[in-house]
């Protein structure tokens, strides 16, 4: 019972099919994975093994062919276009390669975006956002806009903007393939404290095995199918 | 709900303002093409207003028949007391017109002659805004001038001026709320008969005010009873109507301007269209991680239609604020045959095309909306 509380992603058979043309590409076959409360885990995998697409599974923003998925406690098929966007705002935070962050909105105003829609006074939104963004080292930025920030800046507003929602899960897709050395150190640094002192679970795909190292698992993915490897 | 509309239109407001020279470039449009729409549906009213008939109407117009301009209709000035005596007639007044230009013009200057001490009773609507009656009525060579003509002309009360080789001096600025008032020049019969060839004791046509609206046809059947075996036999009829025939070529002319309207209306439509869908096709990538981070697709949907909204909203209250502003500062008097239909703005039509404008910006902006909304996440990620 205790056991069922403790896991925070519960994926059984799950399989999905893309359509291209008359072909059909299946990036994930009954896939079966258990990601605990507070984990960190790692995915790796060659170039198309269906990483992405396992993320954008878990992050609610694709839907599965066949299987069950359940995240957060939410069983995530059963929800419609409008509420399944509603609870992304809330429970998972999304973090790019790229950092997609709105180019003409400051860091600021990216990282409130999440909570425009909710029922918060502009205050309270004000006061979350400065304290996000304190946390991720950036409160003397704020007002700056992604053209006037560095990547390592730019990346670290994105987890800013994941984590504003307070989610309890992060997924991060190569947060660091885009960085140089010191930026990619820095973010991953990040992302370890909050795993560590904030209790966040994080799923991450990267190429880098040094990345892949601050994870407490890591999971390979060939194929569509899991080859699970112990982390540090 | 309200405030989280608000903040989706804020950002759209932002990605309108943060992309300056785009949305400029927009505005311009837009604000072109509704300084023409406005301009047309000004003219379109002010010839509405002018020659539909309302039921409040109680004009009649008597002119020489088969006459359609001012120097070839003539009427033997007794016929008033003639006219007088007919039941159903409150007032008659005698008018001589003189104007500078017959034929279809944009500048048309039209002096109406009446008997000094008649006009206040004949039409007691009139009002003196600037300057003053006596004076008018002491002075032999004094005109009231309508304030329409007068803001074209630059006068002032004190100032000469000459047209159709006719010289007055105002003495007082009127307004009237008969536009046809406002855009004339009223002088002493007298004098004009004077200066004019055909001299004493003719005038061009007899103005008539009857009781009701109801007697506006019998009234003119009798007139035109009484004098037709006459030399100079009439043709009555109500004011409205007078205008629309002896003005016709104008109001075709006119008429065919609700096409260039129209076209500025459909060229609104694809402006602002194919920029809110420049904008989506430019931000497929952006609105995906909106809807990543908890925007559910109405909301993203909504965002592209406020944009559109907003540029017609802000492109149309700039064109036709500008065109209104153009045409209070110079006003147009469109004449034809020695009738005047003066282009007078109104607020209503501005508001009207503000109103159009961002109904457009919706309907433009409907399309591309759904384009960003529907489009699933994970493929815009990819692009
Ligand atoms: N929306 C889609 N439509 C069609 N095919 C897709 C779609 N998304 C993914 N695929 C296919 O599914 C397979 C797995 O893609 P995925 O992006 O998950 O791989 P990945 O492991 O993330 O690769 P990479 O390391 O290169 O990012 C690929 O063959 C890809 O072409
Ligand atoms: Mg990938």
């Amino acid at each position: 019972m205790n056991d069922h509380d403790d896991i925070l992603i519960r994926c059984h058979e799950l399989t999905k099919h893309y359509r291209r043309g008359d072909r059909t590409v299946t990036p994930l076959q009954a896939l079966d994975l258990l990601v605990s409360r507070g984990e960190y885990l790692a995915l790796m995998g060659p170039s198309g093994s269906g990483k992405t697409t396992l993320l954008n599974l878990v992050a609610g923003i694709d839907s599965p062919s066949e299987g069950k998925l359940e995240v957060c406690g939410q069983d995530l098929t059963q929800l419609s276009r409008g509420r399944l966007a509603r609870w992304r705002a809330h429970h998972v935070g999304y973090i790019f390669q790229l950092y997609h962050l709105v180019p003409v909105l400051t860091a600021f105003e990216n990282v409130e975006l999440p909570l425009l829609l909710d029922d918060l006074s502009r205050r309270e939104r004000r006061e979350r956002v400065e304290s996000t963004l304190a946390l991720v080292g950036l409160d003397d930025r704020m007002h700056h806009f992604p053209r006037e920030l560095s990547g390592g800046q730019e990346q670290r507003v994105a987890i800013a903007r994941a984590l504003v929602g307070s989610p309890e899960l992060l997924v991060a897709d190569e947060p660091t393939g885009d960085l140089d050395r010191e930026a990619a150190d820095a973010v991953l640094g990040l992302l370890r404290s909050l795993s560590r002192e904030y209790g966040k679970t994080i799923v991450m795909v990267t190429h880098d095995p040094r990345a892949a190292q601050a994870a407490d698992r890591i999971l390979h993915l060939e194929k569509g199918r899991l080859l699970e490897q112990e982390g540090a | 709900m309200f405030a989280k509309g608000l903040r989706l239109m804020l950002l759209a407001a932002k990605q309108l303002v943060r992309h300056k020279v785009r949305t400029v470039l927009t505005l311009c449009g837009v604000a072109s093409g509704m300084f023409l729409y406005t301009a047309v549906q000004t003219m379109q009213h002010s010839l509405d207003k002018a020659t539909r008939m309302r039921a409040a109407d109680t004009t009649l117009v008597v002119y020489r028949e088969n006459r359609f301009c001012p120097e070839t209709s003539r009427l033997p000035e007794f016929y008033e007391e003639e006219i007088r005596r007919i039941p159903g007639v409150r007032e008659v007044i005698p008018i001589k017109v003189t104007v500078n230009n017959c034929g279809a013009s944009l500048d048309v200057i039209t002096f109406r002659g009446v008997p000094q001490n008649r006009l206040a009773r004949y039409a007691p609507e009139i009002k003196i805004v600037d300057g003053a009656y006596e004076k008018w009525l002491t002075r032999d060579d004094g005109a009231l001038v309508g304030k329409q003509l007068a803001t074209r002309r630059g006068l002032q009360p004190g100032d000469a001026f000459e047209a159709a080789g006719v010289r007055v001096v105002v003495c007082g600025i009127i307004d009237s709320p008969l536009p046809q008032d406002n855009s004339v020049a009223y002088v002493h019969l007298a004098f004009l008969q004077q200066a004019s060839r055909h001299g004493l004791g003719v005038v061009t046509q007899f103005n008539v005010r009857v009781n009701a609206s109801e007697d506006l046809n019998p009234v003119a059947a009798a007139i035109d009873a009484r004098f037709r075996s006459e030399t100079d036999p009439t043709i009555t009829q109500p004011e409205k109507a007078f205008l629309a025939q002896t003005a016709g070529e104008l109001i075709d002319l006119i008429g065919f301007t609700r096409w260039i309207g129209l076209g500025a209306v459909l060229a609104v439509l694809g402006l602002i269209g194919n920029a809110v869908l420049l904008v989506v096709r430019g931000r497929v990538c952006e609105n995906a991680v909106l809807q990543t981070v908890g925007f559910p697709g109405t909301a993203v949907g909504f965002v592209v239609l406020c944009e559109g909204v907003l540029l017609g909203l802000f492109g149309s209250g700039i064109g036709a604020g500008l065109a209104t502003a153009f045409l209070v500062w110079r006003p147009f008097t469109f004449g034809n045959e020695g009738q005047t239909i003066a282009l007078v703005p109104d607020a209503s039509l501005f508001v009207n095309g503000v109103g159009l404008a961002l109904l457009l910006g919706m309907l433009a902006s409907l399309w591309p909306a759904w384009v960003a909304m529907r489009k699933p996440i994970v493929e815009s990620l990819r692009t």
